[in-house]
């Protein structure tokens, strides 16, 4: 790998290679200049920003996953249920194949993309690595199209919008964690451009280990 | 987005980009160097696998509008719905913003997307002069819709959650939930299985 090709950069959608500039200013973007994709973004100070913003929303889903979700009553009957039993609810009723792919979907594939890309910003401050970054950084770019929490952010007003006819619905805390949640997650992922993030994996590889 | 002069990419350099790191490489290496990645010029088979995917898909769809996607039971009293069932009961009890929506993501959506796709697909496959750009436009818009069809999917699973009163009001899953999810899953890798790289190379 000679020093020209490090800045050659080749379009992930039509092939056309780019040179990429040593510094893209704050906020802008760099596009294919043949197929206009999206390549990276500036950003001044993207790896704390990242870092602060994934702690929490890390945060977030936990408060979303231990405290209540949603309560329904009707007719003197109260129903309150949290954030794990929209899945555990499908596999008690033998939905097995929904069920896993709900649970990964609004829960476990955006907390995975948010603990590998924390992993992977701290092992670039620190000479330690917990876990291999470009390990993590594959990780990433796999589950990225299979996080849906802003789907399911959806589904739940739509689903909301449809049992207020029906009952008395009141909306407990892990509800408002996972409303602030879905948004960050979508902010977050549309900072961290794959450029960014390899650089990043580079950093975090070439610290010394100790 | 005219290009007169031959466009200078990574497969007419001689290298080769990898799909997961975007780090280049020499167009002999088999392996990414930093995220040993397995290197191809261009995804190998693509509209074949993209091609078998969506015909999956199209099949499964028929399970997913046949079979009841839930079962709603009120007072002893079981009623099974349908997708499009659900759509027109919204509509019949003037829920026009539900019945929208649910319309959109189940219905609109998937389809649009199927018709993207074989679109796409023929694209690639035919030798004519083909509109890339817009092409590719379109195929970003079917990857970004991908996901949203999921919408009615979760609907289901908060209902099927909450509305667990025993006897006076309980609802169940029905089979056309799992036969949907599976569409929505077979459209998505199909989509993703697309090389867009293969419509600009007849530029070259």
């Amino acid at each position: 790998m000679n020093k020209a090709q490090l800045h050659l950069h080749a379009c992930l959608e039509c092939d056309l290679l780019i040179d990429m500039p040593d510094v893209i200013s704050h906020r802008t973007n760099v596009h294919c200049p043949r197929c206009n994709h999206s390549i990276a973004m500036g950003h001044n100070n993207a790896k704390q920003y990242v870092l602060a913003m994934s702690f929490t929303a890390l945060i977030l889903m936990v408060i979303a996953c231990t405290f209540s979700f949603i309560s329904f009553s009707s007719n003197e009957q109260i129903r309150t249920i949290n954030l794990l039993q929209t899945f555990t609810e499908l596999y008690t009723q033998e939905y097995y194949f929904v069920a896993v792919l709900v649970f990964s979907f609004i829960l476990l594939l955006p907390t995975l993309y948010l603990t590998s890309v924390c992993l992977i910003i701290l092992s670039t401050y620190r000479n330690f690595e917990i876990l291999p970054s470009v390990w993590l950084g594959k990780l990433m770019s796999h589950i990225l199209p299979w996080s849906m929490a802003e789907v399911f952010l959806i589904g739940v007003l739509v689903a909301l919008i449809k049992m207020t006819s029906m009952a008395d619905i009141s909306l407990e805390s892990s509800f408002w964690a996972y409303v602030i949640f879905a948004p960050l997650f979508t902010h977050i992922v549309s900072v961290i451009d794959s450029h960014r993030l390899w650089d990043w994996i580079e950093q975090a590889r070439a610290s010394p280990h100790g | 987005m005219v290009n007169s002069i031959k466009p200078k990419t990574a497969a007419n350099s001689g290298l080769v980009n990898c799909r997961v790191c975007h780090q280049l490489a020499p167009i002999t290496t088999t392996h990414c160097q930093r995220c040993s990645t397995a290197l191809s010029s261009r995804v190998k088979n693509s509209v074949q696998i993209s091609l078998s995917l969506l015909v999956t898909s199209i099949l499964l769809y028929i399970p997913a509008n046949i079979y009841p996607i839930m079962s709603t039971e009120l007072l002893g009293k079981t009623t099974e719905s349908t997708i499009i069932g659900g759509i027109i009961l919204f509509l019949e009890h003037g829920s026009y913003f539900i019945a929208v929506v649910i319309l959109i993501a189940s219905v609109i959506v998937p389809i649009a997307k199927m018709f993207a796709l074989a679109w796409l697909c023929y694209c690639a496959t035919r030798a004519d002069d083909i509109k890339q750009y817009e092409l590719t436009k379109l195929y970003r818009v079917t990857e970004f819709i991908g996901k949203w069809s999921m919408v009615d999917v979760f609907v289901v699973s908060i209902l099927v959650a909450l509305i667990q009163l025993g006897e006076i009001m309980s609802i169940k899953v029905g089979f056309a939930a799992t036969a949907f999810a599976a569409v929505v899953i077979m459209t998505m890798i199909s989509a993703h299985q697309f090389d867009t790289r293969i419509l600009w190379d007849k530029v070259d």
